[in-house]
C-alpha cells in the first residue's frame, strides 16, 4: 500500500496493553487519514463524557506524511472536549507526525486509564507502556528534554495533569495541539507522554508525478504575498496580522469592547523583529517556517496570543506578552482560551489584568490555586460562577480567537456553524474576507456567504485529513494537493472527490454533536455582537452584526446541510449511510 | 449574486473576451440561480449543481483561438499546455473535450472535469470555468482561459503556420476586426509630481481603469504603484486594474508596517526597482504580444530547458530588455531592476511588462508603445512565415 501503512496502534491504558490492528484499505480511502480518521474512529464513543476513562485519544497521520508533501508533517488529534462538550479535533505540526508514520502507524487509538502515570514509548514495531511518576508535575520543557533520547514527544505539563479544560498536548518542538483541552483528556488518562522513534520510509506511487505536483505548489507558494511575500508570514510569523487587523479595525480589544487597539504596534510583527531579534523557525519539514524565535530558542508568540495577551487585556507590554506565551508553552495551557477567560474575568470584575499578574494568574490556572481554580474552566464557566455569562466572548464554550466577527460577517457565520466552536480555522473566511484569497470577498456583506462557509468547512475538513496546513492555501489549491495525493497513493482523487470527503466528515462531526444536544440555540454569537458597534474610525464603520441578516443567513446554511430548522439532522440514521 | 452576474457578464462583453449573446452564469446560494443564454444556462446550472463549488460561467469566446488549438492537437492528446507563466502558474493545463467526446452523460463528464481542474475548454462550445468561492472566479478563470488560449494560439501560428483551412481566413479576420488600435490618445495624467495620499489614490485608480479601457491587459493582470517619500502605494493582490477603488495599500519602504500582506505579490519587484532607480511610478501588465514575442528566442544549441525561470540573458525586442524570472518571490524581482532604468521598460519572459516614468503618463506610453513593438513585430514575422 502506498501514502498509508494500514495500521493502527490501540492502547489500552487500564489494562496496560498495546496491540496493532489492520485498517482496511476501504475505510482509509475514505476518510483519508487526520481528522477524518480520528472522527470515524469515534463512532462508537461520541456519547461518552470526555473524562470517561473508555473515551478514545486518537492521534491520526494523513497519507501525505512521511513524504515530501509541502506542509504534510502533522497529524491531528482527535476525542471529546472537556471545554465545548463538542467533537473535537486539533491539526499539529512537528516531528512527532513524521516519527509516528516512520514507525508504521497510520493512527494511535488511547482508552482506558493508567493507575498511575505512564509514558507511551514507541520504537518501531515496539510498543510499552513506562512509568512516568519522576515526570508527573514537570513542564513541558523538562519532560520533552527527559525522553528526548527515545525520539520525538508528545506530552502535557501540569494543566493537563489538573484537568484544565484548555490544557494543551505539547509536541517536543513547541507545537501545540491547542484549543479544547485534549490535554486534559491525556491527563484524565495519567499518560504524561507518548514518545516514538521509527526509521520507516513512505512510498511514493509515482514519483515523477508527485515531483512535478510539489514544483506546483512551491511556484504557488512562491507567489504568494502572504506566504513568501516580504512582509507575509514566512518572514514575519502570524503577528503579520496585527498591523492589518489594525488597519481593518477588527482587533479584538478589551473583551471585545472594541475593535481597535492603539498601542498594537508594540507587538506586531516588525515590532517583535526587532525587540527579539526573532528568527525563522517552523514545524518539521515545513518550507514556510512561520514560527519564530530568539536567537536562543525562545518560542515568539503568534499572532492570536499577542492580540489577546495584549489588546484583549489592554496590555501592551511586549515582553510581559512573550513570557505569558512562554509560560503557557511550559505549563501546557492554550494561549487563546487562557487570555481571554482572563480578558472575561477582567471585565466582570471591572479591571483587566497588569501585565505583571499575568504570569502569577497562568501559574495559579495550571495548578488550580486560588483564583485559578475557577480561571481553569474556561470563559464560559467564570462568566456563568460569576452572574455575567453574556461576558464570555465564547461560542459552544470555546473562546473566541482574535477577528472581530463585527469586521467580517463570513467569520460571524463560521464561528457559529464550526463544530468545535469558536474557531477561525474551520472555514477561515479571513483569507478572502481580509487577505484576498483565493479572492476577495465584501466583509461587511453576508450575501453568498453561507455557501462559502460551506465549500470551506468541506476543503478544510479534507486538508485536515491529508494532514496539510492551512497555510499552504494561502498560495496553492486542493488542486495540486489532490494531485500529491494520487502521485502519493496511487488512487486517484481530484479536488471534488475531496470536497465529497470533507463533507462527509463534517457531516457526521454535525451529528455526533446534535446527539449530544447542540442545535441551532450554539450556533449564536455572545449578544454584544448584535448589540453594539465596534471602534469605527480612518472611514471604516463597525456596526454590530444585523442580527435578522445573520439569522437568515444561517437558514440558508442549515438549508445546504440538508439540516433542519434548528440545525438538526431529520432522521436518526445519518451515519447508517455512510462507510 | 444576481448583482453579481450582471456584472461580470457585463465585463465579458465589455472586454470583448466572449460573444454578447452566449454567455451564462449559475451561482448556488441556498437555491440554484442562472442567468444568460438560455440553453448555456440551464447547461450551467446542470453542470453546477453537480459541483461543490458557488459560481459557473459558460461562454463562446468572442475569438476561435481554444477550438483551433483543439483542432491543431494531436488525436491522442486531451489538454492545452499553457506558454505564459502566469496563467501555467495558476491553471497548470486546460482539459478539453472534443464535440465528439460529449457521450451520453455530457454534464456528468464536463463536471467530472471540473472536478479537477479551474475551467476546461468544450469543442463547439465554449469554455467552461468554476468559481469555487465567488462568480468573480469563475469570471477570473474565464478570462486567465481566454488570455493563455490567446498566447497559445498566436505563438502555434507563428511557429508552425496554418494548419486547418479555414485558419487563414480567421486570422485575418481577428487582426481586421477584433484587434483595435493601441493608443495613449486622449488620455489625460497627472504630469506634476504627486503628493497627498487623495492625488495618489485617484491617479492610480485612474490609470489602473485606462489600462483595462484601452485593451492594453485584461483587468486581472497586472499592477501599479507610485512611491511618495517613503511610501509605496501599490495595488492589492487580487485587485481588478480597473475597479482599484478601495484596494490600494500604502506599504513603507523599511518594511517598519506589515499592512502591506495584501499587496501584490509584485510588490518586492516595485520595491527593488524603486530602490535600484530613481523612477516615480511602475506600471505592470501582462498585454498579450510582448508576452508571446517573449518566449520567441533564436538562441542555438542552447541547454536551459525553464527558459522561463532560468535563462540568465538580457535579450531585446527592439530597444526593450527580456529577462527571464518566476513571478512574487521568484527571480523576476532580482533580474528586472538591473535593466529596467535606461530604458524605462522591461519584458518578463512568458509574462508581461514593467514600465516606469516620472509620472503615470510616461509609464503609460512606454507600455503602449513596447505592446505596439511586439504586435507588429508579430505580424511581420507572421506574414514572412
Amino acid at each position: 500500500m502506498f501514502g498509508w501503512t494500514g495500521k493502527i496502534l490501540k492502547v489500552d491504558l487500564t489494562k496496560g496493553r498495546c496491540w496493532r490492528e489492520d485498517i482496511p484499505p476501504d475505510f482509509l480511502h475514505v476518510y483519508l487519514g487526520g481528522r477524518g480518521l480520528g472522527v470515524r474512529l469515534m463512532r462508537d464513543y461520541y456519547r461518552l463524557d470526555p473524562f470517561d476513562p473508555q473515551m478514545p485519544l486518537i492521534f491520526a497521520v494523513g497519507p501525505l506524511c512521511g513524504t515530501a508533501a509541502p506542509t504534510a508533517a502533522r497529524l491531528a488529534v482527535v476525542s471529546r472536549s472537556p471545554l465545548t462538550g463538542t467533537i473535537y479535533d486539533c491539526s499539529a505540526g512537528g516531528r512527532f507526525a513524521w516519527q509516528l508514520k516512520a514507525a508504521g502507524l497510520d493512527a494511535l487509538f488511547i482508552s482506558g486509564q493508567s493507575s498511575r502515570p505512564a509514558v507511551l514509548s514507541l520504537e518501531g514495531e515496539k510498543a510499552e507502556l513506562l512509568p512516568a511518576d519522576h515526570l508527573w508535575g514537570q513542564s513541558v520543557h523538562k519532560t520533552a528534554a527527559a525522553l528526548k533520547t527515545g525520539g520525538s514527544t508528545a506530552c502535557i505539563g501540569p494543566a493537563g495533569e489538573n484537568g484544565v479544560l484548555y490544557a494543551n498536548i505539547m509536541m517536543g518542538e513547541g507545537n501545540s495541539v491547542g484549543r479544547g483541552g485534549l490535554g486534559a483528556v491525556m491527563g484524565n488518562k495519567r499518560l504524561k507522554a507518548i514518545v516514538v522513534a521509527g526509521d520507516g520510509q513512505a512510498a511514493v506511487a509515482d514519483r515523477a508525478r508527485f515531483d512535478h505536483a510539489r514544483q506546483d505548489v512551491m511556484r504557488l507558494f512562491r507567489a504568494s504575498p502572504v506566504i513568501f511575500g516580504e512582509l507575509g508570514i514566512g518572514e514575519y510569523g502570524t503577528p503579520a496580522l496585527v498591523d492589518l487587523m489594525r488597519q481593518r479595525r477588527m482587533a479584538p480589544t478589551e473583551n471585545f469592547g472594541r475593535t481597535f487597539f492603539a498601542q498594537s504596534g508594540n507587538y506586531s510583527g516588525p515590532a517583535i523583529r526587532k525587540a527579539c531579534g526573532a528568527k525563522k523557525d517552523g514545524c518539521y519539514g515545513c518550507p514556510i517556517q512561520c514560527k519564530k524565535s530568539t536567537p536562543e530558542g525562545e518560542h515568539l508568540p503568534e499572532y492570536e496570543t499577542v492580540s489577546h495577551f495584549g489588546g484583549l487585556n489592554g496590555i501592551a507590554d511586549l515582553h510581559a506578552i512573550v513570557k505569558a506565551n512562554t509560560l503557557c508553552n511550559e505549563l501546557g495551557l492554550d494561549t487563546i482560551s487562557a487570555a481571554a477567560t482572563l480578558a472575561a474575568w477582567g471585565e466582570i470584575r471591572g479591571r483587566f489584568p497588569a501585565a505583571d499578574e499575568l504570569s502569577p494568574l497562568l501559574e495559579s490556572i495550571a495548578f488550580g490555586k486560588g483564583e485559578g481554580a475557577l480561571l481553569a474552566l474556561g470563559s464560559r464557566r467564570v462568566a456563568e460562577a460569576m452572574g455575567r455569562p453574556e461576558l464570555s466572548m465564547s461560542v459552544k464554550s470555546l473562546e473566541l480567537p482574535a477577528y472581530d466577527p463585527r469586521g467580517a460577517y463570513g467569520m460571524a457565520l463560521a464561528y457559529c456553524t464550526s463544530n468545535r466552536g469558536g474557531c477561525h480555522l474551520r472555514a477561515y473566511p479571513i483569507s478572502h474576507e481580509i487577505l484576498r484569497k483565493p479572492v476577495p470577498t465584501d466583509r461587511f456583506s453576508f450575501s453568498g456567504k453561507a455557501r462559502i462557509i460551506k465549500v470551506a468547512e468541506d476543503t478544510n475538513a479534507a486538508i485536515d485529513s491529508l494532514v496539510a496546513c492551512k497555510f499552504s492555501f494561502f498560495g496553492a489549491t486542493l488542486e495540486e494537493y489532490a494531485e500529491l495525493l494520487s502521485a502519493a497513493t496511487g488512487a486517484e482523487y481530484s479536488p471534488q472527490s475531496l470536497k465529497e470527503a470533507g463533507e462527509r466528515i463534517y457531516l457526521t462531526e454535525r451529528f455526533y454533536n446534535c446527539a449530544n444536544g447542540f442545535d441551532a440555540k450554539d450556533d449564536l454569537l455572545p449578544p454584544r455582537f448584535y448589540r453594539e458597534p465596534g471602534s469605527s474610525g480612518e472611514g471604516i464603520e463597525i456596526a454590530p452584526i444585523d442580527r435578522q441578516r445573520f439569522d437568515e443567513e444561517m437558514q440558508k446554511y442549515y438549508r445546504m446541510r440538508g439540516l433542519t430548522e434548528k440545525g438538526t439532522f431529520a432522521g436518526g440514521d445519518f451515519l447508517g449511510h455512510l462507510p | 449574486m444576481r448583482d453579481q452576474i450582471a456584472k461580470y457578464a457585463a465585463k465579458l462583453r465589455a472586454d470583448r473576451s466572449a460573444v454578447a449573446g452566449e454567455i451564462a452564469f449559475a451561482a448556488q446560494d441556498d437555491v440554484l440561480i442562472t442567468d444568460g443564454n438560455g440553453a448555456l444556462a440551464t447547461f450551467a446550472g446542470d453542470v453546477l449543481s453537480r459541483l461543490n463549488c458557488l459560481g459557473l460561467v459558460v461562454a463562446r469566446p468572442a475569438l476561435p483561438f481554444a477550438d483551433l488549438l483543439v483542432r491543431r492537437a494531436p488525436a491522442s492528446e486531451e489538454r492545452i499546455f499553457p506558454n505564459d507563466t502566469e496563467t501555467r502558474t495558476f491553471l497548470h493545463d486546460i482539459p478539453f473535450l472534443r464535440r465528439n467526446e460529449l457521450g451520453g452523460d455530457p454534464v456528468g463528464r464536463i463536471a467530472r472535469m471540473l472536478g479537477n481542474r479551474k475551467g476546461i475548454i468544450i469543442e463547439g462550445l465554449g469554455i467552461v470555468a468554476s468559481g469555487a468561492v465567488t462568480i468573480e472566479q469563475a469570471y477570473i478563470n474565464y478570462s486567465s482561459i481566454f488570455h493563455s488560449t490567446f498566447v497559445k494560439y498566436l505563438q502555434d501560428v507563428l511557429d508552425r503556420g496554418f494548419l486547418l483551412p479555414e485558419e487563414a481566413g480567421i486570422f485575418e479576420a481577428f487582426r481586421r476586426d477584433w484587434l483595435q488600435p493601441l493608443t495613449p490618445d486622449g488620455l489625460s495624467f497627472t504630469e506634476t509630481p504627486l503628493t497627498s495620499p487623495g492625488e495618489i489614490f485617484g491617479e492610480i485608480t485612474r490609470v489602473g481603469r485606462y489600462t483595462v479601457e484601452r485593451g492594453l491587459v485584461d483587468s486581472f493582470f497586472g499592477n501599479i504603484s507610485a512611491r511618495v517619500g517613503d511610501i509605496i502605494y501599490i495595488s492589492q493582490t487580487a485587485a481588478s486594474l480597473d475597479e482599484l477603488a478601495g484596494c490600494i495599500d500604502p506599504v513603507p519602504m523599511d518594511n517598519s508596517s506589515t499592512t502591506g500582506i495584501t499587496a501584490s505579490s509584485e510588490l518586492i519587484a516595485h520595491r527593488r526597482i524603486y530602490e535600484a532607480t530613481d523612477t516615480a511610478v511602475i506600471l505592470h501588465g501582462h498585454p498579450k504580444f510582448s508576452v508571446i514575442m517573449s518566449m520567441r528566442c533564436q538562441e542555438q544549441g542552447c541547454q536551459i530547458t525553464d527558459c522561463w525561470k532560468d535563462c540568465p540573458r538580457v535579450r531585446f525586442l527592439g530597444d526593450t530588455p527580456v529577462v527571464a524570472g518566476e513571478i512574487g518571490a521568484g527571480g523576476l524581482a532580482k533580474r528586472v531592476p538591473p535593466v529596467i532604468g535606461a530604458p524605462g521598460k522591461a519584458i518578463v519572459y512568458g509574462h508581461g511588462v514593467f514600465t516606469i516614468g516620472r509620472n503615470f503618463g510616461e509609464a503609460f506610453r512606454a507600455m503602449v508603445q513596447v505592446e505596439n513593438w511586439c504586435r507588429d513585430e508579430y505580424f511581420r514575422l507572421q506574414a514572412e512565415g
